[in-house]
């Protein structure tokens, strides 16, 4: 068999890419985020769950309860000085490459309690990817920020955060 | 640790999802050791960030103590850095799901101290809008409840509702969830004509969305065998331990603030009080499913006879001079400018204000030294009071039980650690 | 109903009855009152006077204030009571109201009063470790100094002492 012959057999069955876009594209559409609701921006990622804004058209409907099983964490809401060695604990039990959301003012900045209880920020703690402003922001921001990630994944390709 | 019981265990270990499980020493009834077992803070069951650790005995729950300040915001303390009118920005942040309630019991403290009455028609507002958060807070109830029994459609029905309420704040407040609707004096806005027609449809539509809710759950054999003669409080008990709201009214008692100290006009308007003598998780669903109905009733009242004039009490001193007035009038000019550099002043007192919320009492209790700032600004929440006859209700029951009995407290973290 | 030799002071503020109580008899004055059916005790909570003028003198630098309810009559009545020293001590009164038992855990955590035979008289908002009680009045709001906020410099530093 000629090599036109084989390439005509396989037709446009055969794609060729990168290991790295590959996985970049298996990464990105799959993103699994810890199911870990902290204050009011945990009902606004509920309702990004469900029917009417339906997270599951991008791949991260599988809210996971065990940090193991996740690849992403989405701070949903204020972390509190309590709160934090917790946090800090479940992002560590994440296995690698694991990304982070930060939903809302408050665990982006500490919103409007700037106040001895509350963490001014959750990157002073972990490193986060992307950040969503709003108090608390609404399901499509949660999605657009879901995307930005996406788009950094990919990105990315076989070796996140070099 | 595959198996936690097993001989040769270490003395504590982590066995997945947030729960830790130690040897006490302690003798069990059924000759075992107690095991005792720390749930949370993150866990997928306990409804935020609570944290349990429970004594176990085989299965069955001996000692059960919350940990809680998980979430303990300062919002107490940032009101007293806050001046009167700006608190009204944060108490819209501890019950997160009930945000009316928490700006209500406030406006009514503050209103106490400044000795003034709201318009027929903000009352009327502020009735729409509370019912409005009622309905909403009990479906998220209803929703995450469902899931955690295993029925995991609720969360659909229920979060399809609550979408078409929270477009409503977003229509009349500009805001979703913390809308900061109501404040001392009044409302933000008045009502506008397309939020009177989304009501008018919401009061149409959700009868039949509620008997939705029931056909999936109230008759269900799995959700029933879950919820009945589980997590029982006699009457005697939750009045003893200060519950309130559904937690006091599924155990038969007909209190509710609504009716027993009315507010807002809460007298004008027909409805009963939802009660059931089941003493469970299952009666106290179904006062809240009773009182989604009721709440609907008084919607359809409030906005049959909504009221017309204006919705701010006409103090220059209090509120803001309508944005139309700035333009022609100086000292309308003077009084947004001194509003908004100074605040005003509250006379010396004290007051304490209740509101009815979906989970129970929710108060606030304002102290003023006369400055342009509170002094103490106290939130009474129910949740916190309501978390407390927990080990009384989990108390022999099954590990597994305690997530039926947790989902039935309706505790929201944030209004416990506030 | 409370004896009137208890009684130090009574009055109506804004439309609630109030009397007060010496410290230590509020053991006694808060029976009293359960035993005439305020079964409720709706919340309690400490008001620290620091540098309050609104008053020319005030009895003691902490005012404790118990809200307590009668459900048959729906008769509400408030009891205050006020503390001075370091640390400000008082009964506990979680025997009469089983709800008192977290609300004097809150009180001590966030002013430092101690409440004597309370069962288990620790911090229950704030970390085990937290040094101070932040809702002293001598106790700096926290968080962070925010670029060009009039307010920041009032808000990291403590009021002067009275």
């Amino acid at each position: 068999m000629g090599v036109e012959a084989l390439a005509e057999s396989l037709g446009q069955n055969v794609l060729t890419t990168t290991l790295g876009k590959l996985i970049g594209w298996g990464r990105g559409n799959s993103v699994w985020p810890l199911q870990f609701g902290l204050a009011c921006c945990a009902i606004e990622m509920i309702h990004t769950a469900t029917a009417g804004v339906d997270i599951a058209r991008f791949g991260s409907e599988a809210m996971r309860a065990s940090p193991r099983q996740a690849d992403m964490m989405i701070v949903s809401g204020r972390v509190s000085q309590k709160m934090a060695p917790i946090l800090r604990t479940i992002y560590d039990q994440m296995p690698e490459p694991k990304w982070v959301i930060s939903m809302g003012a408050c665990a982006s900045t500490g919103g409007v309690f700037n106040n001895y209880a509350l963490l001014q920020g959750v990157d002073k703690i972990v490193p986060v990817d992307v950040y969503i402003p709003g108090c608390p922001p609404r399901p499509e921001d949660l999605l657009n920020a879901l995307m930005i990630l996406q788009e950094r994944i990919k990105a990315q390709g076989i070796t996140p955060r070099q | 640790m595959a198996d936690a019981t097993a001989e040769g265990m270490t003395d504590t270990g982590t066995i997945g999802q947030g729960v830790t499980v130690s040897r006490s020493g302690e003798q069990g009834a059924f000759g075992g050791e107690l095991l005792t077992i720390n749930f949370g803070p993150h866990h997928p069951s306990t409804h935020g960030v609570l944290r349990l650790i429970v004594d176990l005995d085989g299965e069955q729950v001996r000692r059960l103590k919350p940990v809680i300040g998980y979430l303990h915001t300062g919002i107490e303390k940032q009101a007293e850095a806050l001046r009167w009118q700006q608190v009204v920005v944060v108490t819209d942040r501890h019950d997160y799901l009930s945000p009316p309630f928490n700006n209500l019991s406030y406006a009514l403290a503050v209103e106490k101290l400044l000795g003034v009455d709201v318009p027929p028609r903000a009352d009327a507002l502020r009735v729409i809008m509370c019912e409005l958060t009622r309905i909403s807070s009990h479906l998220v109830w209803l929703g995450t409840s469902g899931i955690e029994l295993g029925a995991s459609t609720m969360l659909m029905y229920c979060f399809r509702e609550r979408d078409t309420i929270l477009d409503m704040n977003e229509e009349i407040s500009g805001f979703r969830m913390h809308t900061s609707f109501i404040r001392p004096g009044g409302v933000l806005a008045d009502a506008t004509p397309r939020f009177l027609d989304m009501l008018d449809r919401f009061c149409n539509a959700m009868p039949a969305n509620i008997d939705e809710y029931e056909a999936l759950l109230t008759m269900n054999p799995i959700f029933r065998s879950r919820t009945i003669g589980i997590g029982r409080l006699p009457a005697e008990d939750a009045k003893v331990l200060g519950a309130t709201g559904p937690m006091l009214r599924g155990s038969g008692v007909a209190w509710d603030l609504r009716k027993a100290m009315p507010y807002s006009g809460y007298e004008n308007y027909d409805f009963e009080i939802a009660t059931s003598d089941l003493s469970d998780c299952y009666g106290r669903y179904l006062v809240r499913i009773k009182e989604m109905r009721e709440s609907v009733k008084i919607l359809r009242q409030a906005l049959d006879r909504l009221p017309d004039g204006p919705v701010n009490i006409d103090d220059r001193k209090v509120l803001p001079p309508p944005r139309e007035e700035l333009e022609t009038s100086m000292e309308a000019v003077i009084h947004h400018f001194k509003l908004f550099t100074e605040g005003y002043t509250v006379p010396v007192g004290d007051a304490y204000a209740a509101v009815e919320s979906g989970r129970g009492e929710n108060g606030c209790y304002v102290v003023s030294d006369g400055t342009h700032k509170p002094r103490r600004v106290k939130f009474r929440s129910a949740s916190f009071v309501n978390l407390q006859p927990l080990e009384r209700m989990a108390l022999n029951h099954m590990v597994a039980d305690m997530v039926a009995i947790i989902g039935s407290a309706d505790t929201v973290l944030g209004d416990v650690d506030r | 109903m409370i004896a009137d030799s208890l009684i130090v002071e009574k009055g109506v503020s804004a439309g609630d009855a109030w009397v007060s109580v010496a410290p230590d008899s509020i053991h006694t004055a808060l029976s009293g009152l359960r035993d005439d059916g305020y079964r409720l005790l709706v919340f309690l909570t400490c008001v620290d006077h620091l540098a309050d003028s609104s008053k020319p003198t005030w009895p003691g630098r902490y005012e404790l204030v118990y809200q307590l309810r009668n459900m048959e009559t729906r008769e509400q009545i408030r009891v205050r009571t006020f503390l001075d020293g370091d640390p400000p001590r008082i009964d506990s009164v979680h025997d009469l109201f089983p709800p008192a038992n977290w609300d004097e855990r809150e009180t001590y955590d966030m002013f430092g009063v101690v409440f004597t035979n309370h069962p288990d008289l620790t911090r229950i908002l704030m970390p085990d470790d937290w040094v101070g009680h932040p809702l002293r009045r001598d106790y700096p709001v926290g968080g962070e100094v925010v670029e060009f906020s009039e307010e920041h410099e009032v808000w990291q530093t403590p009021p002067p002492r009275a």
